[in-house]
């Protein structure tokens, strides 16, 4: 039995996610068709053998609750473990506004982690988009004698994060906090030993910190903590800009991208959605596109993810755009550069076009 | 606990005429319209029904469909009250023990288990029909007209209904003859072999039918005839909509061209959904290249080639230059580039080799049909498989090179 406890922080708000996350949090944003972010935080650690996982939460998580359910899909519905949902509960005054950040969200549910009976403990983003070998993190972070394993990638990304300066022992010299050249980019994800988290947990608090990475790993490493990092190569996406995302989404056209984030070795579990084959009709014409089930094509589909039960009727031409579950676009309708959420119907003869940088966000069960 | 109605599903059966296809697997468990297995069909029909106890006799290669069915969470039937359970052939202190003899024997020696429910009757299933049914309505004629068994019927053309077991109807609409593949049918109304019994009289015909020596111990040609025999009421359900035995390798192929049509089974309809066991696997790929026209394609397959009116199951690969027409891919099949596919059934996991050609269009030859390649297999580059043929481990010789 693996002996890690996961915790998945899935309060963040993302607020440059803009009408993706109106209703839902950044971590039930569907992504690749059929998935939700969440998914490849939990089936990390579910293929590392982790079934004892809490998932902080704090607002707006209807949709991430309907889809946990009871974790039986990661099978995380256990008897002892298991999935556990850590909504806000009997905060104090301050605490009132949303969690400014990690060492606050984990200070909310303090309870919670001292009870933690495993030796270490794995932080995750909920809205990440990786799929990390957690059992090799952990195999390194065991046979080492560091207190922190910091997950990093080896890969340059676009929008601000951390960084780790490591030596060539993997050992952690200097933390870097912005725009950096130097160093490997903090996945905000950690292997930390139990009781050290805890401990930087109360440490922080005392001293009205909120930052996880800011303050609390500055002021460990400034005592002479020990930490290393655990290099990650594969995809990586934050999804943290609604053009991150729709970039993460088209990154998968990609064979080498989809093999990262889906190798058969570690699947990628989700909530499962009865369907049907897509049905492809005389006239579609389908080029370089991610379709989910249950969809009928009959127009032209390009450069394209479309997620499960979308109807595309004959004559509509959809390009470079993201279609979430049972949008319909209607007779020779022309979408170009639009992410459509839920259920959005776009009616006949409609022309609608964002720009690359810039995609068009269609709320859910929209009528145009 | 005492249950109204629970269901038995017959799904020993080898499928012998699916030839390679149930080499290694009973035919309940082949694979189907491009998501799902024979056997979800009536197992979905029971869950939409609300029938919540399904027993499932296996006896033939049943280890791919005891996986299959697992605790039945696919069809809601991981329940405290009921479940699915698979009922293999079972020894008993003292006994010689056999195989099921035949599908009456097969619930004779489950009596014990049946026992258990207390049912006040019970539906007998086969694990070989492609079709949606409403068996609460089916149990409500049932009661309605206090017979000891319904069997549901479908009016066939007079020419088919020789191959049917063929059901000759009294003036007061019910049953007054059962005759098994008529020479001259007197009617056009088939047994599609699903019944409901009343269980205490079922119970007492499947012992007595088993203490009789002569008896082949079959629902169709014993069971049914000696309730006629003995004066009980049987009640044909007329049954109305798209219903197709798949015991062939033709009409499986025929049943899977039918899924691309409209009007033959809507899998779409939500308020009749066909669920099924799956592994998750990300949505399918449609390359740069690929065209995909009046076909099926599901999860976890990269297109790069051509397909047309064609059912793709999941994780098919068809790769650029590749073509495949009129057929079936079960899942896990790769056509490598330059192969031709057409009019075939292909079984799960085989590779169709570079520029190898499978099966023909038809060219109006009484001796034409369907070729198919068995599953797990290699079809060699180049080989040119001809129509008709079945392939069961693709090192055969078809007379050419």
């Amino acid at each position: 039995m693996t002996d890690a406890k996961g915790i998945i922080f899935a309060y963040n708000v993302s607020p440059d996610l803009g009408e993706l996350v109106k209703k839902r949090t950044a971590s039930s944003i569907p992504f690749a068709g059929r998935y939700r972010l969440i998914d490849f935080a939990l089936s990390s650690m579910m293929n590392a053998g982790i079934f004892d996982v809490g998932v902080i939460m704090q607002r707006d998580y209807q949709s991430l609750l309907d889809h946990l359910g009871s974790g039986k899909v990661w099978d995380m519905d256990r008897k002892t473990g298991g999935l556990r949902l850590l909504p806000p509960f009997g905060l104090p005054e301050y605490h009132r506004g949303n969690y400014s950040g990690t060492i606050e969200a984990m200070n909310a549910v303090f309870t919670y982690l001292e009870e933690i009976r495993q030796n270490n403990v794995v932080l995750m983003l909920g809205s990440l988009c990786a799929n990390i070998d957690l059992t090799e993190a952990l195999a390194q972070h065991t046979a080492s004698d560091a207190d922190i394993t910091a997950i990093c990638s080896d890969r340059e990304l676009p929008s601000q994060h951390y960084k780790y300066v490591a030596d060539r022992d993997g050992v952690v010299k200097e933390a870097k906090f912005s725009g950096s050249a130097e160093g490997l980019t903090s996945l905000e994800c950690y292997i930390v030993k139990t009781p050290v988290l805890l401990d930087i947990v109360r440490k922080a608090a005392e001293k009205n910190q909120y930052q996880f990475h800011k303050e609390a790993i500055r002021d460990f490493l400034l005592d002479g903590g020990k930490m290393q990092v655990y290099v990650h190569r594969g995809y990586v996406s934050f999804v943290r800009t609604i053009g991150e995302y729709f970039q993460a989404n088209m990154d998968l056209m990609v064979p080498a991208n989809r093999w990262s984030l889906f190798p058969k070795e570690r699947p990628v579990k989700t909530k499962n959605n009865e369907g049907v084959s897509t049905f492809y009709g005389e006239d579609a014409r389908v080029s370089n596109c991610l379709l989910a089930d249950s969809c009928r094509i009959e127009g032209t589909v390009e450069n394209c993810v479309i997620c499960p039960g979308v109807r595309i009727e004959k004559g509509a031409k959809v390009k470079d755009c993201i279609l979430m579950r049972g949008c319909t676009v209607g007779k020779n309708t022309q979408l170009r550069y639009v992410i459509a959420d839920k259920f959005a119907q776009f009616s006949d003869e409609e022309v609608l076009a964002g720009s690359s940088r810039l995609p068009i966000v269609v709320p859910k069960e929209s009528k145009i | 606990m005492k249950k109204k109605c629970i269901a038995m599903l017959l799904a020993g059966g080898q499928g012998s005429r699916l030839y390679a296809l149930t080499q290694k697997v009973a035919k309940p468990s082949v694979p189907f319209g491009g998501k799902y297995r024979i056997i979800d069909f009536p197992l979905s029909n029971c869950m939409n029904s609300g029938i919540d106890t399904v027993g499932v006799l296996t006896q033939y290669r049943p280890m791919k469909l005891n996986s299959y069915i697992g605790n039945g969470q696919p069809w809601d039937l991981d329940t405290s009250t009921g479940g699915a359970y698979i009922l293999p052939p079972y020894l008993g202190p003292g006994e010689k023990g056999s195989w099921f003899t035949g599908t009456a024997n097969a619930i004779y020696q489950n009596i014990n288990f049946i026992e258990e429910y207390d049912p006040e009757n019970v539906l007998i299933l086969s694990g070989d029909h492609i079709y949606k049914m409403d068996y609460s309505d089916m149990l409500r004629e049932h009661l309605e007209k206090d017979a000891a068994c319904t069997i549901s019927v479908l009016q066939v053309s007079m020419e088919e209904a020789t191959r049917f077991g063929i059901l000759n109807l009294g003036e007061d609409g019910y049953v007054c003859e059962f005759e098994e593949k008529p020479k001259h049918p007197k009617s056009d109304l088939a047994s599609m072999g699903i019944y409901i019994f009343n269980w205490p009289k079922l119970r007492k015909a499947l012992i007595e039918d088993e203490a009789d020596p002569d008896s082949s111990n079959d629902f169709g040609k014993n069971i049914i005839p000696k309730l006629l025999n003995e004066g009980e009421k049987l009640w044909p359900y007329r049954f109305k909509g798209y219903w197709r035995d798949v015991g062939t390798i033709e009409s499986l192929w025929d049943a899977n061209m039918d899924m691309l049509s409209a009007n033959t089974l809507d899998l779409f309809d939500p308020a009749w959904p066909i669920s099924s066991r799956n592994e998750t696997v990300p949505p399918h790929y449609i390359g740069e290249n690929a065209e995909v026209i009046y076909s099926m394609v599901t999860e976890g397959s990269k297109i790069d080639g051509h397909v047309e009116n064609s059912v793709l199951s999941s994780s098919v690969a068809v790769e650029k230059g590749a073509s495949v027409l009129y057929s079936v891919l079960m899942p896990g099949v790769s056509v490598k580039s330059g192969a031709t596919v057409q009019y075939a059934i292909i079984g799960e996991n085989t590779v169709i080799s570079e520029n190898a050609v499978v099966g023909s269009a038809p060219d109006g030859s009484d001796g034409w049909s369907v070729a198919t390649c068995g599953p797990d297999i290699i079809i060699k580059e180049g080989a040119h498989i001809p129509a008709g043929a079945m392939v069961y481990t693709g090192e055969e010789d078809f007379g050419n090179d």
